[in-house]
């Protein structure tokens, strides 16, 4: 899987840097929204084939937010070390870290508040943060627990790092995934701009 | 939120229609998806106009503020749930 993910990824940012145009590609591309869609559609038939799941999820109670909460204080105090080691002030290395992977939003969010070079390490390590779990997301599943392949996503365990973690963990862990992933995505925009204030 | 709507509606169906002699298709389609998905994201990285100068120009900062909040992120949640979901979500 994780030979074939990298080819794809290769393959389209050769399509992009080349300019070509296929009119097939270019509809794929500009509607990925819609295969994003029918990928969700196809986790949620092999989750709903797991009956007794919900159930499960119940037992968790308040301990399901466990798991986005270790994300966004790991994720915010590894940023605080950063600007000791980057020419970054505090609140920019908080603020770039606080886009949890989401990277198109941390990019254009951090370009805003502290210019463009900032945004463009903000758009680098988030989008970093999303590959990088395409390939570390198995690893994880076989060393570490299934937890901590969400915490590695971010907030894209909700979509785009969520086929990895359907593929290496099991289907509890992927709902887990998506509720990680809506809190996470929903937190990103208020602390991008709590800690460039706060840390700033 | 809607993408979970679409989840929340193929978990119905999962649940209530789909026939179990298609768990395969399913799965098929699911690999299809995630590299047609993996591929546009190639491809619009591919068309942002300085991609390439910056990677080279900020790729070690960049590396930096991925390896270091992403890795205290895991080793967190690590922690967080071998003291608290110990037996529910370890496999």
């Amino acid at each position: 899987m994780v030979v074939l993910a990298v080819a794809a990824l290769a393959a389209g940012v050769l399509y992009g840097i080349l300019g070509s145009e296929s009119l097939i590609v270019d509809e794929i591309v500009s509607h990925r929204d819609l295969v994003l869609y029918l990928l969700m559609f196809c986790v949620g038939i092999s989750i709903g084939l797991h009956r007794g799941i919900l159930r499960k999820l119940r037992e968790y109670n308040l301990r399901i937010f466990l798991i986005p909460l270790g994300v966004v204080a790991g994720s915010l105090a590894g940023g605080a070390v950063c600007s000791f080691l980057t020419p970054y002030s505090m609140g920019e290395t908080m603020a770039m870290a606080s886009g949890l992977g989401w990277y198109s939003l941390a990019g254009v969010t951090v370009s805003n508040m502290a210019g463009a070079q900032a945004g463009s390490v903000a758009f680098l390590s988030n989008l970093m943060r999303e590959i990088f779990s395409f390939f570390w997301i198995g690893w994880i599943a076989r060393h570490l627990n299934y937890a901590s392949c969400i915490a590695i996503a971010g907030a894209t365990s909700e979509d785009t790092t969520l086929p990895m973690i359907m593929r290496y963990c099991n289907e509890e862990t992927v709902v887990l995934a998506v509720i990680n992933g809506v809190v996470c995505s929903s937190l990103v925009p208020i602390l991008i701009s709590f800690c460039f204030q706060a840390f700033g | 939120m809607d993408v979970i709507a679409v989840m929340c509606i193929g978990v119905l169906v999962g649940n209530k229609l789909f026939c179990e002699k298609y768990k395969k298709v399913n799965e098929i389609l699911q690999l299809i998806c995630t590299l047609v998905l993996i591929f546009s994201m190639g491809a619009v990285l591919g068309r942002r106009a300085d991609f390439i100068a910056e990677i080279t120009s900020l790729g070690w900062t960049s590396f930096l503020l991925f390896l270091i909040p992403t890795g205290c992120s895991v080793l967190l949640v690590y922690v967080l749930t071998k003291r608290f979901l110990k037996g529910k979500e370890e496999h």
